[in-house]
C-alpha cells in the first residue's frame, strides 16, 4: 500500500469509525483530492467534507470551536508553510485549551501538514516545521514514515488522544511503498520505531530520512558496517529509551531531520546522547544532519546541497565509526527526485 | 421600547449591580495581592452582558475574551469558584491555571476566554458549524471589542458565517477604545457596511439599561435562529476604569473624565434606590465568596504537570 492509498484508507476509516468526524480545509472538495488522499472520503462522505476560504486562522478556530462542540476536525494543509497562519489558534488556543481551563475542555483534532521537497518548491513550499510545533506543550506531533505507520497513529488520534495531532506528511513519500521493519509501533502516538538493528552505529532519523537512513543501511552491509535504524515517529512524545538502549550499544549516533538542524529535532536527540554519555560514564560519539542553514533555494542546482542525502549520511556514518573515503566509496550527491522518480511535480 | 415587566427589568438591574460590586470587590482587594494576576474590569460595560445573557436560552454557547468578568457572572457562573480562580487557589474554575482572563463556565455555556485578541471569534463560528450539522436549534454568540474587528480573523469568521450560514450572533461590545487608542485611530471601515456587504444583519443599541440591550439582543438572536445564519449586535458601552488594572486613568491623556460624564448621568446602576434595596445582600453574597477562597488551598505542584494532552 502506497502512502497517499495509506491516508486515503485512513481518512476512510475516521469517517467510517467515527460519525462525529469531518475533514476540513482548502481543497478537500476539489478534484485533486489532497493528492488522492480524502478520494474515498469524497465518494462516501461528500457532507463531511468542509471546504474553507482561504482563511487558515479562522479555519483552526473553528476546528477549536468543532471539538469543543463534540465534532473530530481533521484540517489538512497541502503544505506546512501555510499552516503557519494558523499558529495563533493552534499555539495561543488549541495548545493551551485543555491546561488553562484546568481540563473543563479537550480539543481533539488532527493537523495533516504536507511537507513539500524537490521540483523547485522553493523557500516557502518545503519547510518541515516539526521543531517549532515540537516546542510547545499541550501538542501531539507525529511524523508517520510509512503506510503502516499512517494507518495506525491516526486510528489512535481518533480514539484515544483528547489534544490536537499534529502530523507532518512527506511529500515524496506519497508515491512510495515501504519495506517491512524488524520493530513494530508499539505506540503510534508516544513512540519510535526500531526499523533495522546494527550494532557499529545508531541512525536516529525523522520521515523521509528513515528511508534514506535505510538506503544508506544497506549501502554499508557489503562493507561489514551494520547500521542500526530508529524512526524516531513521535516528535514531541518519542521512545527516548529505545534510543538509549541501541545508543549504548553502538557508542555511535547520527540524528537526520527533515528540517534545520539548530534549535530542533537535531539538537533535541543530541541532547538525549549527552544525556546517556553522561548516565552511563562513557563517551557516545554523535552527530546530526539537517538542512543547509539558508531558506531552502527554488534551483536544481542549489537544492541538492540544501538537503542531506544519501551521500551525507553515508559519510557521517563512516566519520562515526571511522572508515576512511578510500576504504568505502561515497556515492555521489544525488537529488532525492531522481532516485524517487515516481514523483514529477509540479505540487 | 422597553416591553419587559418592572420585576424583569429590576432584575437586570440587580445583576447589573452585582457585577460592578464585585468589580468594585476587586478594586478593593487588589492592593492586598490576593490577586496576582492582570484583570480587566467591566465597570460600566455591565449592561452589555446582562442583557445579552438574560436573551439566551441554558443550550446557547458564549465564548468570551479577557474581559469577561460580567459575561461569567451574568451567565450563571460560580462567584466562589469565581474568586478561588482570581486567587489561584485549588477551587478555582480552572484550578488557577486560568486566572482573570481565561474564564470559562461549560455548565453555563460559557465555552472559554482567550487573552489574545479576536481569537474566540472563529471558535464560536466553528461551535455554531457544528449546531447546523447537529441540526441543533440553538446558536453562539461571538463576544469581542471593537478593537478584535481590526483582526483578519474577524473578517474571515464573519465570511465564513454569512457563506455557510452559520447560526452564531458576532456581539461587539464597542467601548469605542483598544487598550488607549480611540476607534478614530484604528478603522478606516464602517462596520454597517461591512456587514452589509457580507449580507449579515446588522443591530445596534446603547448598552447603558440592560432591559434595552435586551431587547435588541432578542431580536438579534432571533434572526440567528430562525435563518440560521449570523448576525452582528454592536453595543455602544463606556469603559470607566483603565484598560487593565484598576484604577481610573484620565491622567494619562488619551481622554477625560468629561468624556464618561455623559454615560455616567444615565447610568442605572448608580440609582441610589437601586444601591439601597440591593447592596447589602449583594455585598454578604460576596463576603462569603472571597471567605471561601481564601480559606480554599492553593493548588499542589502535582497539578503542574496535569491537563497537559
Amino acid at each position: 500500500m502506497r502512502y497517499f492509498e495509506a491516508l486515503d484508507e485512513a481518512m476512510y476509516q475516521c469517517l467510517k469509525e467515527n460519525p462525529r468526524a469531518l475533514v476540513i480545509g482548502q481543497g478537500v472538495s476539489d478534484h485533486k483530492a489532497i493528492f488522492g488522499t480524502v478520494a474515498s472520503a469524497q465518494k462516501h462522505f461528500a457532507d463531511r467534507l468542509i471546504e474553507t476560504p482561504i482563511a487558515e486562522e479562522s479555519t483552526a478556530g473553528i476546528c477549536i470551536g468543532l471539538a469543543l462542540a463534540g465534532f473530530y476536525p481533521v484540517n489538512t494543509h497541502i503544505r506546512s508553510d501555510f499552516a503557519l497562519l494558523a499558529f495563533n489558534q493552534l499555539i495561543n488556543l488549541a495548545a493551551k485549551y485543555k491546561y488553562m481551563f484546568g481540563g473543563l475542555f479537550q480539543v481533539p483534532m488532527l493537523q495533516r501538514w504536507v511537507v513539500g521537497r524537490s521540483w523547485g518548491q522553493g523557500a516557502q513550499h518545503s519547510q518541515s516545521l516539526q521543531s517549532l510545533v515540537g516546542h510547545i506543550p499541550g501538542l501531539v506531533v507525529i511524523m508517520p514514515s510509512s503506510s503502516e505507520n499512517v494507518l495506525a497513529s491516526y486510528a489512535a488520534g481518533y480514539t484515544q488522544l483528547e489534544s490536537p495531532l499534529i502530523s507532518l506528511e512527506h511529500r515524496l513519500m506519497y508515491e512510495m511503498s515501504f519495506k517491512e521493519r524488524e520493530g513494530s509501533l508499539t505506540n503510534p502516538l508516544f513512540g519510535s520505531q526500531l526499523v533495522c538493528s546494527g550494532n557499529d552505529c545508531t541512525v536516529v532519523a525523522t520521515s523521509i530520512m528513515v528511508i534514506e537512513a535505510q538506503r544508506a543501511a544497506s549501502y554499508l552491509v557489503p562493507f561489514g558496517i551494520s547500521v542500526e535504524v530508529i524512526d524516531l515517529h513521535s516528535i514531541t512524545h518519542f521512545d527516548e529509551s529505545l534510543i538509549s538502549r541501541s545508543a549504548k550499544k553502538t557508542r555511535r549516533l547520527l540524528v537526520v531531520d527533515t528540517s534545520w538542524a539548530r534549535f530542533g529535532v537535531c539538537s533535541e536527540i543530541l541532547a538525549v546522547a549527552q544525556k546517556i554519555s553522561q548516565a552511563e560514564n562513557t563517551s557516545i560519539k554523535a552527530t546530526a544532519l539537517g538542512m543547509a542553514p539558508s531558506p531552502c533555494p527554488t534551483a536544481h542546482s542549489l537544492e541538492k546541497f540544501f538537503y542531506p542525502d544519501l551521500a551525507d549520511i553515508i559519510g557521517s556514518i563512516m566519520e562515526l565509526v571511522g572508515v576512511e573515503s578510500d576504504e568505502i566509496p561515497v556515492p555521489e550527491k544525488e537529488m532525492a527526485t531522481e532516485v524517487y522518480k515516481q514523483f514529477k511535480g509540479p505540487f | 421600547m422597553n416591553t419587559l415587566s418592572a420585576p424583569r427589568a429590576r432584575d437586570l438591574l440587580r445583576e447589573c449591580l452585582r457585577v460592578r460590586l464585585v468589580e468594585y470587590r476587586i478594586v478593593e482587594l487588589y492592593p492586598s495581592d490576593l490577586i496576582q494576576s492582570p484583570v480587566h474590569l467591566s465597570v460600566g460595560q455591565e449592561a452589555v452582558a446582562v442583557g445579552v445573557c438574560a436573551s439566551l436560552m441554558d443550550a446557547d454557547k458564549v465564548f468570551i475574551n479577557y474581559r469577561g468578568h460580567a459575561f461569567y457572572l451574568a451567565r450563571g457562573g460560580c462567584l466562589k469558584a469565581f474568586f478561588s480562580e482570581l486567587m489561584g487557589r485549588q477551587d478555582g474554575i480552572c484550578r488557577g491555571k486560568g486566572g482573570s482572563m481565561h474564564l470559562a463556565s461549560p455548565a453555563q455555556g460559557l465555552m472559554g476566554a482567550s487573552a489574545v485578541v479576536g481569537s474566540t471569534i472563529s471558535h464560536a463560528v466553528g461551535y455554531a458549524l457544528g449546531l447546523k450539522l447537529a441540526g441543533s436549534e440553538s446558536v453562539s454568540v461571538s463576544v469581542c471589542g471593537d478593537g478584535a474587528m481590526e483582526q483578519g480573523v474577524f473578517f474571515e469568521s464573519l465570511n465564513f458565517a454569512s457563506l455557510k450560514r452559520v447560526p452564531v450572533l458576532f456581539l461587539i461590545e464597542d467601548n469605542g477604545l483598544a487598550v488607549h487608542s480611540s476607534a478614530g485611530e484604528r478603522q478606516a471601515f464602517d462596520l454597517e457596511s461591512l456587514c452589509a456587504a457580507f449580507k449579515c444583519p446588522f443591530f445596534e443599541v446603547e448598552g447603558i439599561d440592560p432591559s434595552v440591550v435586551k431587547e435588541i439582543s432578542d431580536v438579534a438572536l432571533q434572526v440567528c435562529r430562525s435563518s440560521g445564519g449570523p448576525a452582528v449586535l454592536r453595543v455602544k458601552c463606556c469603559r470607566y476604569l483603565e484598560h487593565v488594572g484598576v484604577g481610573e486613568d484620565f491622567d494619562a491623556g488619551y481622554r477625560s473624565s468629561s468624556d464618561i460624564d455623559g454615560w455616567k448621568m444615565r447610568d442605572p446602576i448608580l440609582d441610589p434606590l437601586l444601591i439601597a434595596d440591593f447592596e447589602s445582600e449583594i455585598n454578604s453574597e460576596i463576603d462569603k465568596a472571597v471567605e471561601f477562597a481564601i480559606n480554599s488551598p492553593v493548588s499542589p505542584k502535582a497539578s503542574l504537570l496535569e491537563d497537559i494532552i
